[in-house]
């Protein structure tokens, strides 16, 4: 009897469970959440809901492990519903709880979890507008010399007076990575010194959109240096999507056509090196430059130039003079400045144990 | 005209896509799924602009009658017979799955062409790093040797005989290192910097016993895993929020129009 | 004298390529299998899959193909292994078309080694094109996604898939990497669903997924031949892996070898010419 009693005690047990609509989404979606006692040895949760306390509410999800949350994503906006949650250990209910307000899910119109990202795109944004308009006053905005870049016209060059080619590699990204758009750029420099010097642009393609992009930028380029009669739209070709037999391919045209300059601009993977020491092995001069951080070191050790990562982005910028490409360049060493001196502020702070509240806070929105 | 509307699209896409990304409410919410979707559909219907452009570049080839005008007939028959085959296979096979179980000839040439070749391929890798390896890690200055002496040390740290061997590799490359400051030595007159290089030198020959017999034998995996996780990570973290800016900056360049080299 | 320097300095391409081809050919004919020390991370991924319970769902994805399967295949085999050992339910997609025959192949040769039944056991999803929109949509429901298996058997139809809305009921992505659909996994399937992973990636991939690993991100990665080799040690199999890793062990000191080589011969010359 008092076992009985006790039992009974012991179901009744309770729970403290809240329902909420889920923030920052788009709706359809309520957060259940309970308490849990670390005594328990929970076997399974069962969580029932309602849309009126005065119906009997049906089981709609069961959890078999250790859990205080549950995103019940089968709800219609703007309807409230009641939810009910049973714990068991073994197969007894030894907890049970039910909410008492109705939670009502909505969409939101704004996801507070990325204020920070907010923060930093407007102020980024506002510096790059503000040198933008600064560019268009100040004509003479310095930019460092870039090696890589300098050296195309060379490359082109000399390419020509040995009598052959120049092999344009613009890696295995599509048309939405950024390295692809910052490498037709380079294309185009590469067209244009082509063009004047009377040599062939062979452009071997990775994927179809891109090589549309190609033969486009090219002929731009062969117009912009006054000799449209000379491009030939079927030196920039599709070859293959896939990553090795691109390599292969890219190989067979090296060994064969003998280019005296290879650029090897773009997104590359795994298949960098292949192409960077067939050609080297061919005696071409040879202006790598990627954003892929791992294939960098290969670049480096293979090739004659290389454009790291961000030089790439710079590079149409850098060709064109363009002011107002040159003031977002400016922009962006501005930003990243800032960016050192949070980064330092912050590593001392954590170093040293530094708790001043208001800084704290400030960086926990990162 | 023809500049004006692509660049609206641009700027409107562009703008609705970094907009999305704080609001959550719908039609904002899954805007990035839906552009997906139409990228996929889109890009899907370029590859026969691709196979346009693969067989047209071949064909006259073979017309012109180059040189290379055997590889670009197995090109094609090889594309021809791949394609032909994939279709018997979708109507033979009950699964209607040219890479169905039941599919013979299709896992036959998977399994005995494409596997191999594929892995060939990337097999060459191995060679090219080892002829790599060997013209780039010279210690022309000092900068150079730090990096030799740190790629030695990844690689050694990486094998299960590294341990064994650390030892060794590092007391010939120290020998290197103390043979070449004092054979520098020899040729300074400068009684003081002739000093210093000797015992440079001497420093290195004494270095030995403790860095490779005794620290390197015991902790190179540990070392070359802190070689991996701390200098080269900051190095790349550097390069990596460089990019990351740089990315957005060329982005922001698109969507306003100012970078359009990807254009007519 | 001065020649034989500059030789040293200047080896042919051919020398190197050709020790190298023997110096990978010769240790892999003997078979020999060498002791080694797994590495931390190989052994925290071994840890949390053997702490999953009996027949909890995991998914594994091939995002490789064939150039990277002699790295890749043995961490796939050796995760079957394991998992079928423990009896865990296995879904298996991928997002390289033409590495899926591989995947398909090793799942149908170990589910029978097993005895495991398909739709029961293990389902094989196949393809879709798309990565990250597949990776989101199956996040909300995998039916939106694939409402059918690879034979175009509706999903609802298999056992094991009645039991799967969506990420919520998946313990465990063991992702097989060669290039950057990790990035997707751990972008939109961890970031946004909170998707536990474990990635298996190739070598030259590594490096790009450690910085997951340090922010913990990803519950582990396991790297390379190296990996594969460490991870058939844990679980105890005698694989490609591990007779792998004496030919990777003398290529490794066969390159440190020509790197000295070449340091000596450049040395003596720069020498000489002052």
């Amino acid at each position: 009897m008092k076992l009985a009693i006790l039992l009974l005690l012991w179901q009744a047990s309770p729970v403290n469970v809240r329902a909420y609509d889920t923030p920052n989404d788009a709706g359809g979606s309520i957060t259940v959440t309970w308490g849990l006692d670390t005594t328990w040895a929970v076997s399974k949760i069962e969580i029932y809901r309602t849309q009126d306390p005065n119906v009997p509410d049906t089981l709609i999800e069961t959890l078999f492990k250790v859990e205080t949350q549950f995103q019940d994503l089968g709800v219609v906006d703007k309807t409230p519903y009641y939810y009910r949650v049973q714990i068991y250990q073994g197969d007894s209910l030894i907890a049970e709880g039910k909410t008492t307000q109705p939670a009502i899910s909505t969409a939101q119109w704004f996801n507070s979890r990325r204020l920070s990202v907010l923060i930093i795109l407007i102020f980024y944004t506002a510096f790059l507008i503000y040198f933008i308009m600064r560019a268009r006053v100040d004509k003479n905005l310095f930019i460092r010399k870039i090696a890589g870049l300098e050296a195309i016209d060379e490359a082109v060059g000399r390419s020509t007076e040995m009598g052959r080619p120049i092999l344009y590699v613009m890696g295995l990204g599509f048309i939405s990575d950024i390295p692809t758009v910052a490498s037709l750029a380079i294309l185009k420099r590469v067209a244009y010194k082509a063009a004047e010097y009377e040599a062939d642009v062979i452009v071997p393609c990775y994927d179809p959109i891109v090589m549309v992009a190609a033969q486009e930028t090219v002929k731009e380029g062969y117009i912009e240096a006054g000799r449209p009669d000379l491009y030939k739209e079927s030196n920039i070709y599709y070859l293959t999507s896939d990553q090795f037999g691109y390599a292969a391919g890219v190989d067979g045209i090296m060994m064969r056509q003998r280019p005296g300059a290879v650029f090897l601009q773009g997104y590359f993977y795994a298949e960098s090196l292949i192409l960077a020491e067939t050609g080297h092995s061919i005696g071409a001069i040879q202006i790598s430059g990627t954003t892929a951080v791992t294939q960098l070191p290969f670049f480096i050790a293979s090739t004659d130039y290389t454009l790291i990562g961000e030089e790439m982005y710079a590079a149409s910028a850098y060709l064109s003079r363009d002011a107002l490409s040159l003031g977002t360049i400016k922009g962006e060493d501005y930003i990243k400045m800032v960016l050192v001196i949070i980064i330092f502020i912050g590593s001392l702070m954590e170093t040293f144990g530094i708790g001043n509240h208001m800084l704290v806070n400030f960086f926990n929105i990162f | 005209m023809k500049k004006e509307i692509p660049l609206a699209i641009t700027f409107i896409s562009g703008f609705l896509l970094v907009l999305a990304l704080f609001i959550p409410h719908k039609p904002f919410g899954n805007l990035e799924e839906i552009f997906n979707d139409w990228y996929i559909i889109v890009s899907g219907f370029t590859m026969l602009l691709g196979i346009d452009s693969l067989l047209g570049y071949n064909f006259g080839k073979i017309r012109r009658k180059e040189k290379d005008a055997p590889y670009a007939l197995i090109l094609i028959l090889s594309f021809f017979l791949t394609l032909l085959w994939g279709v018997i296979e979708i109507i033979r096979t009950p699964e209607h799955n040219p890479f169905s179980p039941s599919s013979t000839f299709s896992r036959y040439f998977y399994n005995s062409i494409f596997v191999p070749l594929q892995s060939t391929m990337f097999a060459i890798l191995s060679f090219f790093i080892a002829s790599a390896a060997y013209r780039a890690f010279r210690a022309k200055e000092f900068n150079s040797a730090l990096l030799l002496v740190s790629a030695v040390i990844v690689m050694l740290g990486r094998i299960p005989l590294g341990q064994g061997a650390a030892p060794y590799v590092i007391t010939i490359i120290f020998l290197i290192f103390a043979w070449y400051f004092y054979s520098e030595a020899v040729g300074i007159t400068e009684t003081r910097i002739k000093l210093i290089y000797i015992l440079v030198a001497i420093l290195f020959v004494v270095l030995i016993y403790p860095i490779g017999w005794v620290y390197l034998r015991q902790h190179i995996p540990s070392f070359s895993d802190w070689l991996m996780n701390v200098p080269q990570m900051a190095g790349k973290r550097g390069i990596m929020i460089g990019i990351a800016l740089g990315g957005i900056a060329m982005s922001i360049r698109i969507i306003l129009g100012i970078e359009r080299t990807y254009m007519k | 004298m001065r020649e034989f320097f500059e030789k040293l300095s200047r080896i042919d391409r051919r020398i190197i390529y050709l020790t190298v081809f023997l110096a990978t050919a010769i240790p892999i004919l003997t078979k020999i299998t060498m002791k080694i020390e797994p590495l931390p991370e190989v052994v925290k991924a071994y840890n949390y899959i053997e702490s999953l319970p009996e027949s909890t769902i995991v998914m594994v994805s091939i995002d490789y193909d064939a150039a990277s399967m002699p790295e890749l295949q043995p961490m796939l085999e050796t995760f079957l292994h394991h998992a079928f050992r423990k009896n865990l339910k296995v879904i298996m997609l991928g997002h390289w078309p033409l590495g899926l025959p591989l995947g398909q192949q090793a799942l149908e040769d170990l589910a029978k080694k097993y005895n495991k039944v398909y739709g029961v056991d293990y389902v094989f999803l196949g393809y879709r094109p798309g990565v990250a929109a597949v990776i989101i949509n199956m996040g909300k429901e995998i039916r939106n996604v694939f409402s059918t298996d690879y034979k175009y058997t509706p999903i609802d139809s298999l056992p094991l898939m009645r039991r799967v809305k969506n990420y919520k009921d998946i313990k465990l992505l063991f992702g097989l990497e060669a290039g950057a659909v990790g990035d997707s996994w751990i972008q939109y399937g961890y970031a946004r669903y909170g998707l536990p992973i474990i990635l298996g990636t190739t070598a030259v991939m590594t490096p790009d997924y450690y910085p997951y690993l340090q922010a913990n991100q990803v519950i582990s990665v396991i790297g390379g031949l190296r990996g594969a080799a460490d991870y058939e040690t844990l679980v105890g199999i005698k694989g490609q892996a591990s007779i792998g890793m004496l030919p990777q062990s003398v290529i490794h000191l066969v390159i440190i070898a020509f790197i000295i080589i070449g340091n000596i011969g450049f040395l003596v010359l720069r020498r000489t010419k002052k």
